[in-house]
This record gives structure tokens, sequence and C-alpha cells, in this order.
């Protein structure tokens, strides 16, 4: 009896422990961040106040937004969304075999490891970065972005995919391979259809992303509507660049509805 | 019906006469050193129904995985339908060797169809299938199986959606569709209620007698084994410490097997033999 209540203590004492394990770690980060916030000036006073006021100005000259531009960059903003649908997808294509290659669930250790270097080193490159790469191998224009944007995408998807693949119940594959299956059965039987789901949901974040990303590529020159936000920024033509960034905005929300829809509508297994 | 049924026939008189199944003094160790198995030795007949018992982490899912051509073995000898296994099996072997995992393998994200036709993969291992297209004469196989177990108006949905018995036959299906000579089914119906088990249990019974097949099952329930298996071996600790035909295998004995040690069991499985 008094060794039951011995351990219920016991199981008390290792909760609250936990709790309060936690509560400092938590106060921990927070004074981690107030230090590096502190070493940027964050904490200045008179920086803070200039800085205020520099942006209510800013807002100031941004309204009302100057709608005349509209039929202007219509067509850029049409470019921008070719630019994510093509690079997003070319993107996939290339993620899912480097995706395979990067699994040891089907390849041996030297493949994968070869092929996760060069995931990793893709990854490594920001999608700007790659933008001015693209812009100097092909040139100017919205080729240059989607190629950008492609790139980008596998070094994302590709990771995730090869982690998808690795994550696949291993009983699956023994009963396949029980069976008499071929690698291309594996890929096409096992890998695909027991991540599907994932795979078509990161690729829909993906997309998301690549909307956002393609935005800003014009600012090096690679197509799309970041040229005009570029060139009136440059002009300190404010209220009109406040349209574009509510075209913009617009773009993105109807890219969230659009895929939030496909989820819904697709993605119904657990 | 097709083509498929009548060249594996005639493979099957080759191997009828030998057992299907010899083992002879296998050791087997995940980790060096660390004995799962410790000289098991079983001979099984073509055309009989076996059952494995033991407790948990005795070794028999070990020893289903061997006999599977899935896990290579570091000692002994192992012959499947008079084939010595070495390494990995060569397909012709394999496709006569269908095994069922305890969670069953099938692949959630396909219908039941799509699965059952993933046991006709080492007849037809080309591009056409690898892109998702089958042979006509197969597809009419796996809906005629599934007609059989009675899940033609399942047929499309995806496994997933499914139940429990219903996963079960569709299981079944695919490695009737293999056409095997030995089954292999680990924990096969552990995952059922003990009516639904029986159900399965008997189809597969009624199956495998109709084709000939030689069946070994792991199996938890000394009920089950008594009412299906022609014959039960029991492992522990990676020994064969009981052999008899199932009916001799009592509640009793069975218990005192279970929960006594081994030598000790060893000697009743002598006197039983006597
Ligand atoms: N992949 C593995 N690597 C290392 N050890 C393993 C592996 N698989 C199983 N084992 C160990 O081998 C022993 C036998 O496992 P096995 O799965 O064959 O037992 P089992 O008789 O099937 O048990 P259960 O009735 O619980 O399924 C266990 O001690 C287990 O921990
Ligand atoms: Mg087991």
């Amino acid at each position: 009896m008094s060794a039951k209540r011995l351990a219920v203590r016991g199981t008390w004492q290792s909760l609250e422990w936990r709790r309060w394990r936690e509560l400092w770690f938590s106060l921990g980060l927070v004074a981690l961040l107030a230090w590096l916030l502190n070493g940027m000036g964050f904490f200045e006073a008179g920086r803070l106040i200039q800085g205020t006021s520099n942006l209510a100005r800013f807002v100031q000259e941004m309204f009302p937004p100057d709608v005349r531009i509209l039929p202007t960059i219509a067509g850029a903003l049409l470019e921008t969304l070719q630019m994510a649908f093509a690079g997003t997808l070319l993107g996939f294509l290339l993620s899912f075999p480097l995706g395979v290659l990067g699994s040891r669930t089907l390849f041996p250790a030297g493949v994968v490891v070869i092929v996760r270097f060069l995931i990793a080193a893709i990854r490594t490159v920001p999608s700007l970065l790659w933008a001015v790469l693209m812009v100097i191998v092909v040139g100017l224009g919205p080729l240059a972005g989607t190629l950008a944007l492609a790139l980008y995408t596998v070094g994302y998807l590709a990771k995730l995919y090869a982690e998808l693949f690795e994550a696949i119940d291993p009983e699956i594959l023994e009963a396949m391979r029980g069976v008499g299956a071929r690698r291309r059965h594996l890929i096409r039987f096992v890998l695909w259809p027991e991540s599907a789901n994932a795979i078509l949901s990161q690729l829909l974040f993906m997309l998301e992303y690549n909307v956002r990303a393609s935005t800003v590529l014009g600012l090096v020159g690679a197509g799309g509507i970041g040229f005009y936000m570029q060139a009136y920024l440059g002009m300190m033509a404010y209220s009109r660049l406040t349209t574009v960034l509510l075209a913009v905005l617009l773009l993105v929300i109807s890219m969230d509805v659009l895929s939030a829809w496909l989820r819904r509508r697709y993605l119904l297994h657990p | 019906m097709t083509q498929p049924w009548i060249t594996l026939r005639s493979e099957e008189t080759l191997t009828l006469s030998a057992p299907a199944v010899v083992v002879k003094d296998l050791w087997f160790a995940y980790r060096e050193g660390e004995w799962i198995l410790r000289g098991v030795d079983l001979q099984i007949p073509a055309g009989g129904f076996w059952a494995i018992m033991g407790p948990s982490g005795a070794g028999k899912t070990t020893l289903m995985r061997i006999l599977a051509g899935l896990l290579p073995f570091s000692r002994g000898q192992v012959l499947l339908l008079g084939h010595p296994l070495r390494g990995k099996p060569e397909p012709a072997l394999r496709r006569l060797i269908g095994y069922i995992p305890q969670q069953l393998g099938l692949v959630r994200g396909l219908t039941a169809l799509e699965n059952v036709l993933l046991g006709s993969l080492a007849r037809h291992d080309g591009w056409r299938t690898a892109l998702g297209f089958f042979p006509r004469a197969e597809i009419e196989r796996a809906m005629a199986l599934l007609e059989m177990l009675d899940l033609a108006d399942r047929a499309h949905e995806k496994v997933f959606r499914l139940s429990g018995g219903e996963r079960q036959r569709v299981a079944i299906a695919r490695t009737l569709m293999q056409d095997p000579q030995l089954i292999l089914a680990d924990e096969f119906v552990s995952d059922l209620d003990l009516p639904r088990a029986a159900q399965v249990l008997a189809l597969v019974h009624r199956l495998v007698r109709e084709r000939g097949l030689t069946v070994i099952l792991n199996l938890h329930e000394l009920q089950l084994v008594q009412e299906f298996a022609d014959h039960v071996v029991i492992l522990k600790e990676g020994r064969m410490v009981f052999e008899s035909p199932a009916p001799d295998l009592t509640w009793p004995l069975f218990r005192e097997i279970m929960e006594g040690e081994h030598e000790i069991s060893s000697e009743i499985t002598q006197e039983l033999r006597r």
C-alpha cells in the first residue's frame, strides 16, 4: 500500500520536474532571442523611433494605389504564374527519380550517398542565386526564372521524397519481393502509391512557395512581376508599387485557395 | 482456366514426391553471436498443413523469413521443394513460394484488384506491367479469385478502406494469384477475433486442399491449431522443443511446454514419439 503511494508520488515528482525543465527551456529561448536582437541594435530607442517614422512616411506615399498600371502588369503577373507552374512541374519530374535513387530502400549505400550529396548541394543555393546563375546561362527572361525554380524545387522535394521512401513499411517491400517483384515494380506499385498522398501534398506546398518566390525573381531579370516591383521601387513610384503588391497578394491568396481545394478534393485517405 | 495455371502445374509434378520443406541444423543470428535459431530441424511433407507455435521472441517470424528466402542464413541446410536454398533464391523457385507477412504487406493506396494482380508479377516482369498494364487473362483470373473469396464487389476499393477480414482475403487472393506450391503465413489471423479467424482458416484450408498446396502458419491460438492443422511444432528460444500431430497437443500439455523449461518438454516430445 505504502509502496504504491510512494510510486504515485514518484510519478508526480517526475512529471513536475519535466514541467519545470520545459519552463526553463522556454525562458532560455526568449533570453537568447533578446540577446540576438540586442546585438542587431533592436533595443536602441533612437533607431526604433527613426525607423517607425520612416515607415509611416513610406506607407503614406503608398496610398492610394495607382490602378492605371493594371493592364501593364497583367502580362507580367501571368508570366509569374507560368514560371511557377512550369518550374514546379519540371522540378517534380527531376525530384521523383532523384528521391528514388537517394533512398536506401532500393539502392545501395554508394549510390545513395552520392545522390544525397548532389541534392544537398543543390539545396544550398537559394532560389534568387539560382536565378542569377540561370540568367547568366540562358539569358534574361522567364526561362531563367523557371529553371531557377525547378532547381530550387529539386533541392527541397528530392530530399523529402527520399525520406518518404525510406519510411515505407518494410513488410510491404518484403511481401512484394516475396512475390518476385523487380525494382521497377517496387517503384511503381509500392513507392508511388504508398507515398502518393505525401508526394502530392508536398508538391502543392512547393507550388504555393514557388508562386511567392517567382514574384521576386524579376529583381534579377529572371522574368515575371518582380521586374515591375524593382522598377517602381527604383522610381520611388510607391503608389504603383502598392498596386503590384496587392496584385501579388491576390495571386498568392488564390493559389492558397486552389491548393486547399485540391487537397480536400484529392487527399482523402490517411 | 488460362495459360499460367497449366505451365506451372507441370512443374509441380517434378517436386511433389519430395518433402516440401527440409531444414537441417539451421542456425541464424541477426547480430554476431546472438543466436536466434539454434539448430532447427524440420521435415514437412508436401500437402501438409503445419502450424508453428511458441512464445513471443522464439524466432518464429525469423524462421518464416528464412524459408521465404528473404533472410540469408549462416549455418545449416534448407531444401525448398527439393531445391537447396542458398543466398537469394532464383526467381523460378521464389515464385513457387507464397509469403504472407504478419501485417499482410498489402499496398494500402492500391485497390484490392491491383493488389491481387501484383501476385502475377513474377510471371510478367517486363516494362508493360511496370507501367500498370496487366494481360487481360491475368485480370480475369484476379477477378475470379476475388469472386471466389466473396470480394468481387470490393475489387475497386482501395485497401485502406477495407476491413481486417477483407484485407486478409485480399492477401490470400494475392498469394493464390502467384500460384505457389508452398504458402508461408506469419501470424496470419492474429488480428482477427476467434470466429473470424476460424472462418479465414477454414477457407485457406479448403483452398489448399483443393490445390494440393503445402502450408506453414505461425499461430497463437491452440484452438485454431487443433481444428485446422495436421501437425504442430513448438519453437522456444530458437529450438524445436515439441513436434506432434495437432490433435495430440492438448491444452494442459501446451501450457506445460510454454511455461516450463524446454528440457522437460523435449522429454515429453520423446515420450509422445514412442
Ligand atoms: N531485424 C532484426 N534485427 C535484430 N534482431 C531481431 C530482428 N528481428 C527480430 N529480432 C530478434 O530476434 C528474436 C526473434 O524474433 P522473431 O520476430 O523471430 O520472434 P517471434 O517468434 O516471431 O515472436 P512474436 O511471436 O512476438 O512475433 C527476438 O529477440 C527479436 O528481438
Ligand atoms: Mg513474429
